[in-house]
């Protein structure tokens, strides 16, 4: 294989011939690694031979000798870094070949012997058995806690009583813990992002990667004494893993080093695990809302057709129903289910939209008009302290007065709005007359008669004003447009009376009234008599009303004109 | 003794009452509808008093203040300036009287009651 890495060809005494695998080039510059001091050589040349193989990087040395290690760049610079420390005769003699020689036996001791308890072990064997082991935990467990759990049955690590992970996705608000003490109690915890990256930092800036738990006090390690750590720091979380005997006696290199090759290898499951354990959170999370969602539905995730549906949706489904699917692109299907409920609840978030659309409508226009009204009402006052004609002065008057009473109905509205479904204590004689004030020009031909009984002009309820005054508002315009086309004296009465649990208002008017036949339909969806209608005036009133634990009624009578009963809990 | 004054207001109807009326009163009155020009117009000039609104078209009146700085020390700011404005959350109360300045808040509530505050 040609290397196109650009040769360096000054050769001094701290250069190392090397040949590298494209891929291998390509790794290390991506990551800015330092390669100034190597020389690229064909295969056959060069003192160094690397290669990458299944994740593993291959190494064979001049000599003929050949080891592997995990692929990571840690290994490699390492490898690189004591070549050329050692190997500092630019010419090679016999001396250097045989420092070179010794090299190779550094490097295969350091790497190797820190893996091997027993001198007389056969190094290979116990590396492949570590690899084995790893991978078999690995594909043992299939959840992060077992795979942390599972890190005490590596061989060597058989002597140590906790194994922990303290990991911290982006993005998150808090790094979690998780892992097993005294081989088998589990321990979980939360911890401050804050506290977790200075935690973080310390492992990474440890260049032993042993300490003492009585170093981290803000961390509240479940255990006390020495501990191994290592830190992962990946694309989507950084991990720190955590192993202890529970006691305070000094790891060993070799224990440090095997701990350090263990995590290595185990990396890329980490990473699995987290990936699907949160994947699996969000749809259990998501399992959680919908389950109680007040809309029938089902939901299917269009990658593995899985589906699952709430309670309600199951329950419409035994009624058989009409059924219609409602599509929502995205990664899931979302399956919306007909039926009065359904409708019950767009009435609602229908409702809700309007009004804080309302609500916003009037904070903007409140804020646009306050200005252009005080203006004119500068003016005007101006205008009247100067030395003006009693009818010029009269209309500057007019202005003002008209300007006055334009604030007071903006303040109205926004008052009205603004409070939302806030219960407060509010005087139901107040909510009458503002109902009133509202529908003034709607009502303008109509006599109106309001009477309170049993001193329920001084009443005051526990409801949201707001409620009150929107079914009110919409009881009084019904009347006013049944009774539009009525040549006749039109008539609105409002009576007003109370008992010891309920104040009841009853709007009532001489129009032409309902129909037997349409009263059966008059709280449905849709059903309106107007052309103008949407027919959603009395559901959304009595929807409101049975909020509030009332009811809105129509009251059957002799007379002529339609009567409704709106009763309120006091 | 307040002799001239300056309003700052891009309500042409609000910044020209205000004008007749403290002109009326007996002060040298100078108006601007724009943020930009009126830093001008401090730098350029000794006002006594600079009636300043909040929500100008181009900058904030609280800019304006800012730039004026580069003349009056912050004391002579809390002085000379008196803020008027209809937006009064607490965001800018808090801002207003960190410069130690009058406030007003539109509408006036009475007309000759704020007419002194501005004044004095």
């Amino acid at each position: 294989m040609e290397n196109k890495y650009n040769p360096n060809d000054k050769k001094n005494a701290q250069s190392l011939t090397v040949f590298m695998e494209n891929s291998i080039l390509e790794f290390l510059n991506e990551r800015k690694v330092s390669l100034t001091h190597l020389i690229f050589q064909s295969k056959d040349a060069a003192e160094l031979v690397l290669l990458k193989k299944n994740d593993r990087l291959w190494v064979q040395f001049s000599n003929g000798e050949f080891c592997d290690f995990p692929f990571y760049e840690k290994n490699i610079t390492f490898l690189l870094s004591k070549y050329r420390s050692l190997d500092s005769d630019p010419s090679p003699s016999a001396e250097s070949l045989e420092s070179f020689t010794r090299t190779v036996e550094i490097i295969q001791k350091k790497i190797f012997s820190s893996i091997s308890l027993n001198p007389n072990d056969n190094v290979k064997d116990l590396w492949d058995e570590i690899i084995k082991k790893t991978n078999t935990i690995s594909h043992e467990s299939h959840s992060l806690r077992s795979l942390v759990e599972k890190i005490l049955d590596v061989p060597f690590l058989q002597s140590f009583e906790s194994s922990l992970i303290y990991f911290h996705l982006k993005g998150q608000t808090k790094a979690e813990m998780i892992g097993t003490r005294w081989r088998g109690e589990n321990v979980n915890n939360f911890l401050e992002v804050k506290e977790f990256n200075s935690f973080f930092n310390s492992i990474k800036k440890s260049k032993i990667k042993t300490f003492n738990s009585g170093d981290f006090p803000k961390i509240n390690l479940p255990f006390n004494g020495c501990f191994l750590a290592k830190e992962i720091l990946s694309k989507k979380f950084s991990l720190i893993a955590i192993t202890s005997r529970h006691d305070f006696l000094p790891y060993s290199e070799k224990e440090i080093s095997l701990f350090e090759t263990c995590i290595d290898l185990l990396e890329p499951h980490f990473d699995r695990l987290i990936d699907q354990e949160f994947s699996d959170q969000k749809i259990s999370d998501l399992r959680i809302c919908l389950k109680d969602f007040p809309l029938p539905l089902r939901v299917r995730d269009q990658q593995t057709g899985t589906m699952f549906i709430n309670d309600l949706f199951r329950s419409e489904l035994q009624e058989k129903d009409i059924f219609y699917n409602k599509k929502i692109s995205g990664p899931f299907s979302l399956d919306l289910y007909d039926s009065d409920e359904l409708r019950h609840y767009a009435f609602d978030l229908f409702h809700f939209q309007r009004i804080s659309l309302l609500g916003e409508l009037l904070n903007t226009l409140r804020h646009e008009l306050s200005n252009p009204l005080f203006g004119l009402k500068l003016g005007a006052q101006i205008f009247n302290t100067l030395e003006t004609k009693d009818d010029d002065r009269m209309i500057m008057l007019e202005i003002e007065k008209n300007v006055n009473r334009c604030q007071q109905i903006i303040e109205n509205f926004s008052n009205l709005y603004q409070i939302q479904t806030d219960k407060k204590s509010t005087n139901l004689k107040q909510m009458i007359d503002e109902s009133l004030l509202l529908s003034k020009s709607e009502t303008r031909q109509l006599s109106k008669h309001v009477n309170y009984q049993n001193d329920s002009n001084q009443l005051d309820l526990n409801v949201p004003q707001i409620f009150v005054v929107q079914i009110l508002f919409n009881l009084i315009i019904n009347a006013a447009q049944a009774m539009r086309t009525q040549d006749t004296r039109r008539e609105l009465w409002i009576d007003v009376d109370c008992d010891e649990s309920f104040a009841t208002v009853i709007v009532s008017d001489n129009g032409p009234g309902i129909s037997d036949e349409k009263i059966s339909q008059i709280f449905k969806p849709f059903f309106t008599t107007k052309s103008q209608g949407t027919g959603l005036g009395l559901v959304l009133s009595r929807n409101l009303a049975l909020k509030m634990d009332g009811n809105l009624e129509f009251i059957k009578n002799d007379s002529q004109g339609a009567k409704f009963k709106l009763s309120l809990p006091i | 003794m307040i002799k001239t004054i300056l309003v700052i207001e891009d309500e042409i109807l609000i910044q020209q009452s205000l004008k007749k009326l403290l002109e009326r009163k007996g002060f040298s009155v100078d108006v601007s509808a724009s943020g930009k020009q009126a830093i001008t117009m401090i730098l350029g000039h000794n006002y006594d008093r600079i009636i300043c609104d909040l929500m100008l078209q181009d900058i904030s009146g609280f800019d304006v203040i800012e730039e004026s700085k580069k003349k009056y020390s912050v004391e002579e700011i809390g002085q000379k300036f008196v803020i008027m404005t209809a937006y009064n959350s607490p965001q800018v109360l808090s801002k207003a009287s960190s410069y130690n300045c009058k406030l007003l808040n539109k509408p006036f509530d009475n007309l000759e009651e704020a007419i002194r505050l501005m004044t004095v």
